[in-house]
């Protein structure tokens, strides 16, 4: 007995253990490095690896061009706009497909963007549709509705497949979406918005294959919420309309794209086919490119860093991002528990402002020397708009600010008292922990406001779960900030600061600032609404002050220029996996 | 009375036991889970608007504690399935940061990686560890055995983010002898478990160490060798086998500690392992992926420590096993 069990038990373990092994030969021709994939749901994704995936699996209506940013066409051929900049009128490709062949449509795409907005989803960037006549107001109506299901006593499935019709028939006849016929797409926007084709080329947008998703689609009769179950995203389910399909996916081991045979212009003799591989430490992952197992690291972070870009390798790439790291100052009128907030005062945050010497951050703590930033918006990203000023590293511009503000040494102890005597009080700066460079920041920055200023800096590391509460909260006087741009519009930086904005950690609200943003979202001139727009900003980079910009965020890539090519280079590192070449020679020539 | 009469009442009584136990740990887990501040829908930069962030909160019902923890406790013991209002039994539901995986899935994928590298590490520290135990044991104070213990102290004080950066760099960027992190093949598996079988065989050789100088000073052994036997005899055939007691009874929490994933070890040579999934389950607060993982960590335990008495039973029949009648 005990034997046959000592057997069968070692028996299970060795098939377990042969069972995980697969053949050593490499899967693909191109093997990247990335932060490991979460969702390929496209209304779910939120991370930039995820995306980037996204990008080779879905074609949304349009797209823009990686390398000019100027929008191209993608599954639809050609559109037109209203005049009054309102409506718009997609014309799909009549001969796009699905990788298994099946038709695309329009529907395919209205179906996708009701999706987008179901608060059953729960996705993050729903709000990117909410320009659409009615997209809000349908949102808000399901999540009422939703709520009172789940309070209400009748649950079942009648209840719940009631619910969901009456939810169809309210998207169908509420919201500015519709499919005329099978390639014609028609959006109703309830304001014109410059960048909507942007948007339309974001991946949230991407069209999904309906007779696959409703096979693992059902409405739960507890809380009425449509449930898609997790594995319509699987390889050998997931059917897409981009220029690659999935081959494999391991969670957390390994992701193989291909060619999709089916897309428009396929090149099958140099279309590459891509393995992602997750790789999360640092060392590790530029031990595998330096073995050759690798062959694009994509997102190298941390520690590292600075010591690969200094060695002055040609296979390390610095690139910008389009992306500006900063700190913000709480602008609230007192701190949460009532305590005095001195940075409640413009002049106070101007002063600490200018007493940055940003230059020396770059070059002596973070040591990657970023492109330093004193504005919001990175400079020459955007067509068209031109960047305010911003003000530069003054530090007796600083001194006299606070002086206004009645801050100055008036006893010779090296701190700044007021009025009454009170010494200014000590600095609460807050951050993540678990990032060394951001520590160095915080240290460099407690370290430049003591000196130069005359003020205690109480830094304080957080866990990063404790951290958000806090930035919530407005449990600080400084904190860590940072923001990478969603799409090619000022306003992706700018929403930041408008009175009430989800992610407007530090409280600000101008009625001036909002008020050019709000004339801005009515401007039908465009040069004239990116005029209003950089006015906007100066208010915010030059008086008001609710965050200091301290550089731009780089992204640093590793890879042979001379054997891997198609990897894109400007700002927003659109980066499409579908033009990755490999071997030497023209960059440009061949790419779909 | 025979001894697989008391043998089987154990084994029955742990068995109802662990219901009770794993529901107990499921329950304490899900309270430390819900304390920690944070939201598993939110990500770093970007926070949604309001509304989105309410409709994240009501997707899984993290607005009511107690109906979240009924379902999942109902749908993960297999009593929803055996009533018949859920389709499949043991359903841990799917992870909240991995939406397109269930954590079915995400266990099934790592636990046999996990497994694999710590089978291995196991084996390879009792291979090691015991050899270096008995070399110490035989001729306590003599410089083999300085020497082994020296190295036995390196083995459980250096911690093995630098041992395994070490392999590494040595074996893998420098020598190409495997390839450096990732799984698939048998070549991928083998630092993995030299590294983490490092501490584990330090520990072996330690407890085998002073567990057989001890015997060796005790009558019988010591009898034995006034009749004849060499000292390497008189050490196998008598003091050995009770001189490995305590290294048995270490190897049941050693063997699910092992088995169950080392995030160190798995991060640092990119394996998929159920460690690295664990630790960034809780890191992103995946409440059902830390609670899936919990429990089998916790089943795992449980079953190996069973394991390790019936084992203790069979090698020593002195031991009484407590469900035993006088």
């Amino acid at each position: 007995m005990r034997w046959t069990a000592g057997i069968v038990g070692a028996l299970t373990l060795l098939v377990m253990f042969i069972g995980s092994w697969e053949s050593g030969a490499r899967r693909a021709d191109v093997r990247v490095a990335s932060a490991d994939v979460f969702t390929l749901d496209p209304q779910r994704m939120t991370y930039m690896q995820d995306l980037r995936v996204a990008r080779a699996l879905f074609e949304g209506l349009c797209c823009s061009d990686p390398d000019t940013g100027d929008v191209v066409e993608g599954a639809a051929k050609s559109w037109s706009v209203s005049p009054d900049g309102r409506s718009y009128t997609f014309h799909l490709r009549p001969d796009a497909r699905w990788n298994n062949g099946d038709p695309l449509t329009a529907e395919d795409f209205k179906q996708a963007w009701r999706r987008l907005l179901l608060p059953d989803l729960a996705a993050d960037y729903a709000e990117l549709l909410f320009p659409v006549v009615g997209a809000r107001a349908f949102f808000a109506w399901r999540a009422s509705q939703l709520e009172a299901y789940a309070k209400g006593e009748k649950h079942s499935a009648d209840a719940a497949q009631d619910l969901w019709r009456q939810t169809i028939a309210r998207f169908d006849s509420t919201v500015g979406i519709e499919a005329p016929d099978a390639h014609t797409l028609v959006v109703r926007l309830e304001q014109p918005v410059p960048y909507w084709l942007d948007i339309c080329g974001f991946q949230s947008l991407s069209p999904v294959h309906r007779p696959t998703l409703e096979r693992f689609s059902r409405i739960d009769p507890e809380t009425a919420m449509l449930r898609t179950e997790p594995g319509w995203t699987k390889p050998g389910v997931l059917v897409c309309n981009g220029a690659m399909q999935l081959a494999d996916w391991k969670y957390k081991r390994s992701m193989l794209l291909e060619p999709n045979p089916m897309y428009r212009g396929a090149h099958p003799a140099q279309a590459l086919s891509v393995e992602i591989v997750p790789i999360e430490d640092a060392s590790t992952a530029v031990l595998a490119y330096e073995s050759g197992s690798i062959d694009w690291v994509s997102d190298l972070t941390a520690e590292f860093r600075a010591e690969l870009v200094n060695a002055g390798r040609r296979d390390v790439h610095v690139l910008p991002a389009f992306g500006t790291d900063f700190w913000s100052f709480n602008c609230r009128p007192t701190m949460p528990d009532g305590r005095f907030n001195p940075f409640a005062d413009a002049r106070v945050r101007r002063a600490f402002a200018r007493a940055v010497d940003k230059r020396a951050l770059v070059q002596s703590v973070t040591r990657l020397h970023e492109p330093i930033a004193t504005t919001l918006v990175p400079p020459g990203s955007i067509a068209g708009y031109e960047s305010p000023a911003g003000l530069p590293y003054d530090l007796t511009a600083a001194r006299a600010e606070l002086a206004a503000a009645g801050w100055k040494d008036r006893n010779g102890d090296g701190l700044i008292e007021n009025a009454e005597g009170s010494v200014f009080p000590p600095v609460e700066m807050l951050f993540m922990t678990g990032n060394p460079r951001v520590r160095g920041i915080a240290s460099a920055l407690a370290a430049m406001w003591r000196d130069g200023l005359g003020v205690q800096c109480d830094v304080r590391g957080k866990d990063g779960k404790f951290a958000k509460e806090d930035l919530r909260a407005g449990n600080f006087m400084i904190a860590r900030g940072g923001w990478y741009g969603d799409y090619l519009d000022p306003t992706t930086f700018l929403d930041l600061s408008r009175t009430g904005n989800g992610n407007n950690d530090r409280g600000f609200s101008d009625e001036r600032f909002d008020a050019l943003l709000r004339d801005a979202e009515r401007a039908l001139d465009p040069a004239q609404r990116l005029r209003l727009l950089s006015e906007a900003e100066r208010l915010i980079m030059e008086e008001e002050m609710p965050i200091l910009p301290l550089c731009r965020y780089v992204t640093l890539y590793m890879y042979d220029p001379d054997r891997l090519r198609g990897i894109v280079r400007t700002p927003r590192l659109d980066q499409r996996l579908q033009r990755l070449r490999m071997g030497g020679g023209d960059a440009q020539g061949e790419t779909p | 009375m025979s001894a697989s009469g008391g043998m089987s009442g154990l084994i029955v009584r742990r068995m109802l036991q662990l219901p009770i136990v794993l529901g107990l740990i499921l329950a304490i887990t899900f309270a430390l889970l819900w304390i920690i501040p944070g939201n598993p829908m939110e990500n770093e930069g970007r926070r949604p608007s309001a509304e989105v962030a309410e409709a994240m909160r009501r997707q899984y019902q993290l607005d009511q504690p107690g109906a979240f923890f009924a379902q999942y406790a109902l749908r993960a013991s297999g009593v929803a399935w055996i009533v018949g209002s859920h389709p499949v039994p043991f359903d841990l539901g799917p992870s909240m940061r991995h939406p397109d995986w269930s954590v079915n899935e995400i266990i099934a994928a790592g636990l046999p990686v996990s497994a694999t590298i710590g089978l291995g590490a196991i084996a390879i520290a009792l291979i090691v560890g015991s050899t270096a135990g008995v070399i110490g044991g035989l001729r306590p104070g003599s410089w083999s055995d300085g020497a082994t213990q020296a190295l036995a102290l390196v083995g459980i004080s250096v911690p093995s983010f630098v041992t395994g950066s070490l392999l590494l760099v040595l074996l893998a960027a420098k020598l190409r002898l495997v390839p450096v992190g990732g799984w698939g093949t048998p070549a991928h598996a083998l630092l993995p478990m030299l590294t983490l079988s490092l501490p584990f065989a330090a520990y072996i050789a330690r407890l085998l160490r002073f567990g057989l100088a001890d015997q060796m000073q005790t009558h019988h052994v010591r009898t034995a060798m006034a009749k004849g036997l060499s000292r390497r005899e008189a050490a196998v055939r008598h003091a050995l086998k009770n001189a490995f007691l305590p290294v048995l009874s270490y190897l049941g929490p050693a063997t699910a500690i092992a088995m169950t994933g080392s995030f160190v070890v798995e991060k640092v040579f990119a394996v998929p392992g159920l460690g690295r999934h664990f630790v960034d389950g809780v890191l992103g607060k995946d409440i059902t992926l830390v609670m899936g993982v919990v429990l089998v960590y916790a089943a795992l335990l449980v079953l190996l420590n069973l394991l390790v008495d019936i084992l203790y039973a069979w090698i020593d029949p002195r031991i009484e096993i407590a469900a035993r009648p006088q």
